[in-house]
């Protein structure tokens, strides 16, 4: 593995830190305990796959490191500062500039085309329109799309959509990207390529990546494995 | 691009969109019709009280109020041409003209009946009506010893143009006097009851028939009747410095049941715009509300993404927004081509208490095209505030799961 990548100066210290993170559901009169008191911590440039059985707490311990949720108990620090302390405000300026989402189905925007998709966060970010364009231009020769720009998504395969997405979560050149199963409605080739792509990402950008998949193809592009069981987090493979 | 993705949205569902602005454009369309006939009944209304009574009447202010006796409210000639050279020089005017009536009896050997006898400067370029008989002729300018009757008068007293009435009334000092006159004419007026009594004369022949040289009102015409009370301000003011002891009034003041005609007419059309803004409202929010929830989970993914909820409602409003302003654009121009045709085709009617059938016409002023275009954005928006709202607010988790 080409652990040591030149770009990434500030590996070693920790970026992302997870304490005792519980989230429990209420169904009528049962409590789903979704994560039970989760310690976690990423460093600058680590790339975590995360496994685990369907309804185990997964997407749900994402949710809350991207805070679009909030825990019942614990904290998320992102660069040492509490998501619990952040108004929602600020949590949307948390995400808009520092953390990339790539979600199972896309979630691209119908009516924007595939450039326009891609530019939507730096449209949020206020840059200017010919950096903008630029920075477009760049990102989607990067995931090898550099002429599919017009297309909407619904005229690009699953594999190119994909990489739409990951396009859109790197463009803002986020610290920390976070994806939940992003090869799952993709064939065992066109996943290869996309993780591929999210090695080279994680590499020359020095972006903290958090995998979640099933796939043990997937698994093995990953320089560090945890297993998430009923809500509670293992380091390492172990099943 | 915030405004071409709220636009791409709104075509985004092109039978719902296509319901949306068939609503607009429905209540469009009813809006300038009613609007359209209401202003055009009351320019019709104005124009025809102001060319009855000319814009502006001058005369004693116990005329006016009614607080006279006997004929002692007359404008004697020499206040008649004083105000007649001040008037001559004002702006705006287009003619001025005087009237003496009376009341009396007109009649033959067979019986008598009552006529309400207007004296008036034969043609004039204030009261032309006297031009447009029915039937018969106008009068002759050699000749002052005619009358033109109304249509239910003749019918009544049995005569027609060429035969002879007797008329008979008090002059001014009260004593008894008769004339026997020729019928020139015969016209019909707007007012039926009116008709019924109604006898012109010219004026020389009433001054002589009253035995005197005054006159009861001096008419004046302006080429723009909406300026009627300007102008009678300003002359108020010269005869007042000139000493004359005479009053300006405008023909709203004369006809004081126009203000009621036109607050019911304003009433009706707000009635309209509230009915429509009504129905737009709960159309445009049905479809909003659904086509908002659908697209949950897009919102669910921009919030992640980093966008702020004021982002998202302004997005939905921007979007809601597109739509009025299509929808108005196409409701105008649909309308304005179903009112041209309209008036070309000029379908006729007989309104309530008149006589002669009028031609329907819609007015298309911009007052007509601009209330229903505010009308629609209006009620448009406001559908749109509460669905956006709601999806701004959506819990981005619960979005994100929805499909
Ligand atoms: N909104 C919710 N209300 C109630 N229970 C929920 C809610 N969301 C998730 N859960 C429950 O929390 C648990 C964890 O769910 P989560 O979605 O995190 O699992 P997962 O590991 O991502 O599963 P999968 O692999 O199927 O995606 C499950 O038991 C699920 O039913
Ligand atoms: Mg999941």
């Amino acid at each position: 593995m080409s652990s040591d990548s030149q770009f990434c100066h500030e590996k070693g210290l920790a970026f992302l830190e997870a304490r005792s993170l519980t989230k429990t559901y209420q169904v009528g009169s049962s409590a789903v305990h979704a994560l039970q008191s989760v310690n976690f911590t990423a460093m600058q440039g680590d790339f975590v796959v995360i496994n685990g059985p369907s309804g185990s707490g997964k997407t749900t311990f994402l949710n809350l490191i991207s805070a679009i949720d909030r825990p019942t108990q614990g904290e998320v620090l992102i660069q040492g500062v509490s998501t619990n302390t952040l108004s929602e405000r600020q949590l949307a300026q948390l995400r808009k500039d520092k953390i990339g989402l790539i979600f199972q189905s896309f979630n691209l925007i119908p009516v924007l085309s595939a450039a326009e998709n891609a530019e939507y966060p730096l449209l949020l970010q206020r840059l200017p329109k010919t950096e903008r364009a630029q920075r477009v231009q760049a990102i989607l020769s990067e995931v090898g799309l550099a002429d599919l720009g017009k297309r909407r998504p619904n005229e690009l395969s699953g594999g190119q959509r994909q990489r739409i997405a990951i396009a859109r979560a790197l463009i803002t050149r986020p610290k920390l990207v976070l994806a939940d199963e992003p090869t799952a409605n993709l064939d065992s080739e066109t996943g290869a390529q996309v993780m591929d792509l999210m090695r080279r990402l994680n590499e020359e950008h020095c972006v903290v990546l958090l995998v979640v998949t099933h796939d043990p193809e997937v698994a093995r592009y990953a320089r560090r494995q945890v297993r998430i069981r009923d809500g509670r987090l293992m380091e390492g493979e172990g099943s | 691009m915030q405004l071409k993705t709220s636009l791409r949205n709104v075509f985004r569902n092109r039978r719902r969109t296509a319901f949306s602005l068939a609503v607009i454009v429905v209540g469009f369309v009813i809006l300038v019709s009613v609007l359209g006939f209401v202003g055009e009944a009351l320019q019709s209304t104005k124009t025809s009280l102001a060319d009855e009574t000319g814009a502006v009447q001058v005369g004693s202010e116990g005329l006016f109020e009614n607080s006279s006796t006997g004929y002692d409210y007359l404008i004697p000639p020499g206040q008649l041409e004083q105000v007649v050279a001040i008037v001559s020089t004002m702006p705006g005017l287009v003619g001025v003209s005087w009237q003496l009536n009376f009341a009396g009896l007109v009649g033959d050997e067979q019986g008598s009946t009552l006529i309400v006898g207007r004296g008036i400067v034969p043609c004039s370029d204030v009261q032309a009506y006297e031009c447009i008989v029915s039937s018969g002729s106008p009068f002759e300018e050699t000749s002052d010893r005619e009358v033109i009757l109304g249509v239910a008068l003749a019918r009544k007293l049995g005569v027609a143009p060429g035969d002879r009435v007797n008329i008979a009334t008090g002059t001014v000092s009260g004593n008894f006097n008769a004339a026997t006159v020729v019928v020139s004419g015969e016209i019909t007026y707007a007012l039926e009851a009116l008709e019924e009594q109604l006898g012109l004369f010219p004026i020389a022949f009433v001054q002589r028939l009253l035995k005197t040289d005054g006159v009861e009102r001096i008419l004046i015409r302006i080429d723009d009747v909406d300026q009627a009370e300007a102008f009678a301000f300003e002359l108020q003011q010269h005869l007042q410095s000139a000493s004359i002891p005479l009053v300006a009034r405008t023909w709203k003041e004369l006809n004081p049941s126009y203000a009621s005609i036109e607050s019911f007419y304003g009433a009706f059309s707000g009635l309209a715009m509230m009915g429509i803004a009504v129905l737009v409202f709960f159309s445009v929010l049905e479809v909003l509300t659904i086509s908002f929830l659908e697209r949950s989970r897009e919102v669910g993914t921009l919030r992640a993404l980093g966008a702020g909820r004021g982002r998202v409602f302004g997005s939905f409003i921007l979007e809601a927004a597109f739509l009025g302003i299509i929808g108005a654009i196409l409701g105008a121009l649909i309308s304005v081509a179903l009112v041209l045709v309209f008036n070309a085709i000029a379908f006729s009617w007989i309104p309530p208490g008149a006589a002669i059938p009028q031609s329907i016409q819609l007015q298309l002023s911009p007052t007509v095209i601009i209330m229903p275009i505010l009308t629609v954005l209006f009620s448009t928006l406001l559908s749109a505030i509460f669905p956006s709202w709601r999806n701004s607010r959506i819990e981005i988790v619960r979005a994100l799961q929805s499909v």
